[in-house]
């Protein structure tokens, strides 16, 4: 159906991001296509060293999964601070990552948790990694006729956390920060990864500054360097909500909180 | 008591202007500019008149010639009355302005027609700042003015200049107070019916005073009042913003003249942002002095108001004038208010109407004396307040206290925050590196008229007083008419307490008609937290004639002297033997019926009463906060909020607190969330939609704690004093006091509203880059 | 091209309702105007104040954001649903506690209360704020609705 259209239709999952645009006439697509009814496109299900996630599953669904709340804590984390009650009632992990807004917390988790996204659309079915899926503001790899069909998170024995600074409750983040790190037997760390959003034009790996803090016990300096490491990594904009200079600021500040709390988690046993 | 009103709103039976859906109804849209200023050079609607469903479309000629200017309810004292017409001549004054109105079977359609219009826009040079709008080179809004200063005001008394000079101490800054909106969940909204031949035109508006509405739109569309019906059935919030006609609503009633069937506009939310009264924007060029014991000498306060392009029915906020001297005693004051014209929206009245802003300043620059001379805040404004015993109390900014006990107020809250608790707290914080803070705001409010011949020497378009019919029915209690319509506030709840005490019904038989010009008497409206105080009264009188007349007939029919008899719970019975008695429904059914009635006694039990008002009467207390920051990133949390008022006698403390509470949050929302933002370069409104502007959610409030005092008010009716705007007042001050409390180590002042994180930040960064106090301080030798 | 109409069949407050619809016709204004079912209020349409909330198959939802297409097959409830000569408990704990002035969201917060209580959960304050963080109210300051609804959470 989307390739009838052309690029003129658009697909309706949840409708909490593209109704109000509708509404406010900011979009004005030929077609609306509604595929809440697909079958076999909400579940929330382990397979395999996977937790694989239909593209429909709401996010209400996903916050209160037990399958997330044990195995990927930080998705079910990150998405309370998605709108609200009623908007998580509707809206969907796969519109989330289509829709792809720059301070978005799916995006950002699908990014800390190396997720897989997978796509169909007139020419089959494809697999791109979350950190190859964003390109920028509102703008994914998606060709006009492909739709996000599922995503794929692997099975992992990271610690995590997450915090974000907005300006109220349940809005769009001004910067956001999720770590995992994998403990090692000495009371250091292995792999450590940082991810950034709402510092960019889209939420980003920060590699440079996971590669400083993996194989490290996270001493202070090795989380400043990290927190400079992401200032250099980011592009901030000015916007309503916060100025550039706030969230290059603010950057370096939640990095270090956020490994702060890793580091406590740790402590108390969390996985 | 519980509320009246609940039984039909908890139902989602309340009839909003949008839930009235008569037969061929017809639905408006309007064309508006979308540059801060503009000429009109050309437009061209032919597109638009073509598409099927339109009916009618207005252009700025089809209306100029038949209407009347939107006249201004308050106007400002000595202004030149800039009153605009429904559509603009030639240039469009601000973004968001209404330049077309197009009629349509359908919304929809009627949005499509505005889309189809060929509007030639030359935009030209705009201003959107008031220091800016002051230039010499600036454009000029309102060519015939000469000038974008639309007035200066200024009043005041004593010497202030001598004050300084005797100054320990002389803090001043500048103050930049946010725009923003009062933001009700019902946005405008008015259907219009006009029936030809019999010349009635029928109007169902969202709006706080059905009279003075219906006068306007007589004035303007130049159509005898006595033939338009206004009514407001429910109103889904207003706060200020629904008071007086707009542009929108002459254009419905000429629509609905011309086409002889109902037309409705409902606003939609992007439209209220660029179109609907906004508020309270304002520079505030302030300085205090003080002795060296803290007491105030002398307080100056030259204002700028951002008014925007023109005046609103309610003016600008005028209380920033006449309330700046607060609780506090000082005698060397002068306060000019100085109106500026702008490219944007006008501003009118937000609850409060100018009190907060100058609450702000004056609190803010109080608690600075305050850390240069190292004296407790909570110690100087013991020493500054007006004793009770000074009362009544003559202010330089033109105001005359009628009692007041602000120190008790004081000490509650200081007790109820436990601040000496705080203070220790704060302490050892302070050494864990931690920073918290206890600020607090001292209010005196200005509730209701001090009567109609003041509001006539100030040119207002109404009076101060209410006026309410009492009609006893046939069911055993009174049928209540007011003109004040339901905006939240309670009043069809409160008439009732009122009327059932004051006649000695039983509350549940008296019912109230609210809001409907029809069969109600001229009135003023819901507005200036003045409805109570002038109901009450008028009530009073009404309602004591009904008793009076009940017991004369009650007298007659129970063949006993008159003086032995009592009216209690709708019973009428001798005090002294109460098994003679008769039902106050069977006295209304003989007096309609006119059988038994003594000579000279006139059937019928009914009396219409007016009360004016003789003065203001002066609610005061304190808001006091306990905050968290962190330097690092400005980040803080509002720990505890506590709020300790008195409203003189409380006819319905649940109805009280509820006042408080909203008033609160929006106090709270205006000083910690919300901003109206232009952009500086296009002088266009950037945030123009919910998701922009931040409004607080259930989330982002604390939880409110309330207390108070209750000094009943020697001028009013009952003792009452005006309660619904209080709430607005001090809360913004309170907690940047606070915050300048925690950050007192840094050196922090703060200036401007909203305090935003970020903002904090940078007045921390700021402060830590000068290595020490900010702000003015001239200690004398 | 004027598009088709499209046929929708589902259930308001237990009654069936079969209607055809414009595609751009939201669920609100279906409610509203082709219904009657005026209780729910319009504040935005840009999902955020949450007036239109009604539920959706016993989920809250923002109806101004719902295409009335997307509400084939569903079962809808909206506040007419709890009206009878009686409060329902949870109006009546809205009335009991002054959580209300002008009543614009009263329905929808409501309903959100009625909602919650089917999850049968016990909630801190905290957690009562976050999952009524949805709706807007500009007059209570929202004190007494969160009375309002622990009383009627807690209410057996």
């Amino acid at each position: 159906m989307l390739e009838r259209y052309q690029g003129n239709a658009r697909l309706l999952a949840g409708g909490q991001s593209l109704v109000p645009l509708l509404n406010m006439r900011l979009m004005q697509p030929e077609a609306v296509i509604d595929i809440n009814r697909i079958p076999g496109l909400d579940g929330v299900r382990e397979d395999n060293g996977w937790v694989r996630i239909g593209a429909l599953a709401r996010y209400s669904a996903i916050e209160w999964s037990p399958v997330v709340g044990s195995r990927l804590p930080l998705l079910s984390e990150i998405v309370r601070y998605i709108g609200d009650r009623h908007v998580r009632t509707r809206g969907t992990i796969g519109g989330s990552l289509a829709h792809a807004d720059p301070t978005g917390e799916i995006a950002l988790a699908a990014l800390a948790l190396d997720a897989t996204i997978v796509v169909r659309g007139p020419s089959g079915t494809r697999e791109v990694a979350a950190r190859e899926f964003f390109l920028g503001p509102y703008f994914t790899v998606l060709e006009p006729a492909e739709m996000v069909v599922e995503v794929r998170f692997p099975h992992h024995q990271m610690v995590t956390a997450f915090a974000e600074h907005a300006r109220r409750h349940g809005d769009f983040c001004v910067i956001s920060v999720a770590a995992l790190g994998e403990p090692a037997g000495d009371g250091g760390w292995k792999t450590v990864r940082l991810a950034v959003g709402g510092a960019s034009h889209r939420p980003f790996v920060a590699e440079a500054a996971s590669a400083v803090l993996s194989n490290t016990a996270l001493e202070p300096d090795a989380i400043a360097a990290a927190g400079a490491a992401c200032v250099d990594a980011a592009d901030p904009t000015d916007d309503i909500r916060a100025s550039a200079d706030y969230r290059a600021h603010l950057l370096p500040i939640y990095v270090r909180r956020v490994l702060g709390e890793m580091k406590t988690r740790r402590r108390q046993g969390a996985t | 008591m519980t509320r009246v009103e609940d039984e039909r709103l908890v139902r989602g039976l309340g009839r909003y202007v949008d839930d009235i859906d008569p037969p061929r109804l017809a639905h408006v849209a309007f064309a508006r500019c979308p540059y801060p200023c503009a000429r009109i050079a050309s437009i061209d609607a032919s597109r638009a008149r073509d598409l099927d469903g339109v009916l009618e479309v207005l252009l700025p000629d089809d209306v100029l010639g038949r209407t009347g200017p939107i006249s201004i309810l308050r106007p400002i004292p000595d202004a030149p009355r800039v009153m605009p017409y429904a559509l603009p001549r030639e240039v469009a004054l601000y973004e968001g302005q209404p330049v077309v109105s197009i009629c349509a079977t359908s919304r929809a359609i009627a949005e499509d027609a505005v889309a189809a219009l060929d509007i030639d826009y030359e935009p030209v040079p705009h201003v959107s700042d008031v220091e800016a709008a002051l230039e010499d080179d600036a454009p000029v809004l309102h060519p015939e003015l000469g000038t974008n200063l639309l007035v200066q005001n200024p009043r005041g008394e004593g010497s202030p200049d001598a004050g300084f000079a005797d100054s320990e101490v002389v803090v001043d800054d500048r103050f930049r107070i946010n725009r923003v909106s009062g933001l009700p969940m019902e946005t405008r909204a008015i259907v219009a019916t006009y029936t030809p031949g019999v010349r009635e035109l029928d109007v169902v508006a969202s709006t706080q005073a059905p009279h003075l509405f219906r006068r306007q739109l007589s004035d303007s569309l130049r159509f005898p009042e006595a033939d338009i019906r206004v009514a407001t059935h429910d109103c889904g919030g207003a706060f200020g913003l629904k008071l007086g006609i707009f542009a929108e609503d002459v254009l419905v009633c000429l629509h609905a003249l011309d086409l002889g069937r109902p037309v409705k506009w409902v606003e939609d939310r992007m439209e209220f942002f660029r179109a609907a009264t906004q508020a309270r924007e304002s520079l505030h060029v302030a300085r205090m002095g003080a002795a060296s014991d803290g007491r105030i000498l002398a307080y100056t306060n030259r204002y700028y108001v951002d008014l925007g392009a023109h005046n609103s029915p309610m003016g600008s906020p005028m209380l920033s004038s006449l309330m700046f001297q607060g609780p506090y005693a000082f005698l060397h004051g002068y306060v000019e208010r100085n109106v500026v014209l702008t490219n944007k929206v006008p501003v009118g009245a937000y609850r409060g109407y100018g009190q907060p802003e100058g609450c702000f300043v004056r609190e803010l620059l109080l608690d600075r004396i305050a850390r240069r001379l190292r004296i407790d805040p909570l110690e100087i404004r013991r020493r500054n307040f007006i004793a009770p015993d000074q009362m009544p109390w003559q202010t330089p900014g033109g105001a005359k206290y009628d009692s007041g006990d602000y120190a008790t107020c004081l000490e509650m809250a200081a007790e109820g925050i436990g601040y000496a608790a705080a203070r220790e707290r704060q302490r050892a914080l302070r050494e864990e590196g931690r920073y918290t803070g206890i600020g607090v705001a001292c209010y005196v409010e200005m509730t209701g008229y001090p009567g109609s011949k003041f509001l006539g020497k100030h040119h207002a378009e109404y009076g101060a007083h209410e006026g309410v019919v009492i009609r006893a029915n046939r069911s055993g209690g009174v049928d209540l008419y007011t003109g004040v319509p339901p905006i939240g506030q309670s009043t069809e709840t409160a008439f009732t307490q009122v009327a059932a005490t004051v006649i000695g019904l039983d509350a549940a038989r008296v019912r109230v008609f609210a809001g409907d010009t029809q069969g109600t008497p001229v009135n003023t409206g819901s507005f200036a937290s003045r409805t109570l105080i002038a109901g009450s009264g008028a009530i009073q009188r009404a309602g004591r004639e009904i008793r009076d007349k009940a017991l004369r007939v009650a007298a007659f029919m129970l063949e006993v002297p008159v003086d032995g008899l009592e009216l209690v719970d709708s019973v009428i019975r001798v005090v002294d033997d109460p098994q003679v008695s008769v039902s106050f429904e069977d006295v209304a059914v003989n007096a309609f019926y006119g059988h038994r009635l003594p000579e000279g006694e006139a059937p019928g039990l009914e009396a219409t009463a007016y009360y004016d008002p003789i003065s203001s009467a002066f609610s005061y207390g304190t808001a006091a906060a306990l905050v968290e920051v962190d330097p690092e990133t400005g980040e803080f949390s509002l720990d505890r909020f506590l709020f300790v008022h008195d409203c003189g006698r409380q006819v319905n403390p649940m109805l009280v607190e509820g006042q408080l509470h909203g008033g609160i949050a929006q106090a709270l929302g205006a000083a910690l969330f919300e901003e109206l933002v232009y952009d500086a370069d296009s002088g266009q409104l950037i945030n123009g939609s919910m998701i922009d502007y931040f409004m607080p959610t259930t989330a982002d409030l604390p939880n409110i704690e309330l207390d108070h005092t209750e000094l009943h008010s020697p001028v009013t009716p009952m003792g009452v004093r005006g309660i619904g705007e209080s709430g607005t007042i001090p809360p913004g001050a309170a907690v940047a006091n606070a915050l300048c409390d925690a950050l007192a180590p840094f050196g922090v002042d703060i200036n401007r509203l909203p305090l935003t994180a970020e903002y904090v930040w940078r007045l921390v960064s700021q402060a830590e880059s000068r290595g020490g106090w900010s702000g003015e301080a001239r200690p004398r030798l | 091209m004027t598009p088709l109409p499209i046929d929708i069949r589902l259930k308001v407050n237990g009654e069936p309702v079969e209607r055809a619809v414009e595609p751009r016709r939201s669920l609100v204004d279906f409610l509203r105007h082709d219904l009657g079912l005026t209780g729910t209020h319009v504040g935005c349409e840009q999902g955020v104040c949450g007036m239109c909330t009604v539920l959706f198959d016993g989920e809250p939802i923002k109806s101004c954001i719902m295409l009335a297409a997307q509400a084939d097959g569903a079962e809808i409830t909206t506040i007419e649903a709890l009206n009878g000569e009686d409060l329902h408990p949870a109006q009546r704990a809205f009335k009991e506690a002054h959580g209300l002035q002008c009543g614009y969201c009263t329905p929808a917060f409501v309903l959100t209360t009625v909602a919650l209580r089917e999850r049968g959960l016990r909630l801190e304050r905290d957690e009562l704020k976050e999952e009524l963080a949805g709706v807007l109210c500009r007059c209570t300051g929202y004190q007494n609705i969160l009375t309002a609804v622990e009383s009627y959470l807690a209410d057996d």
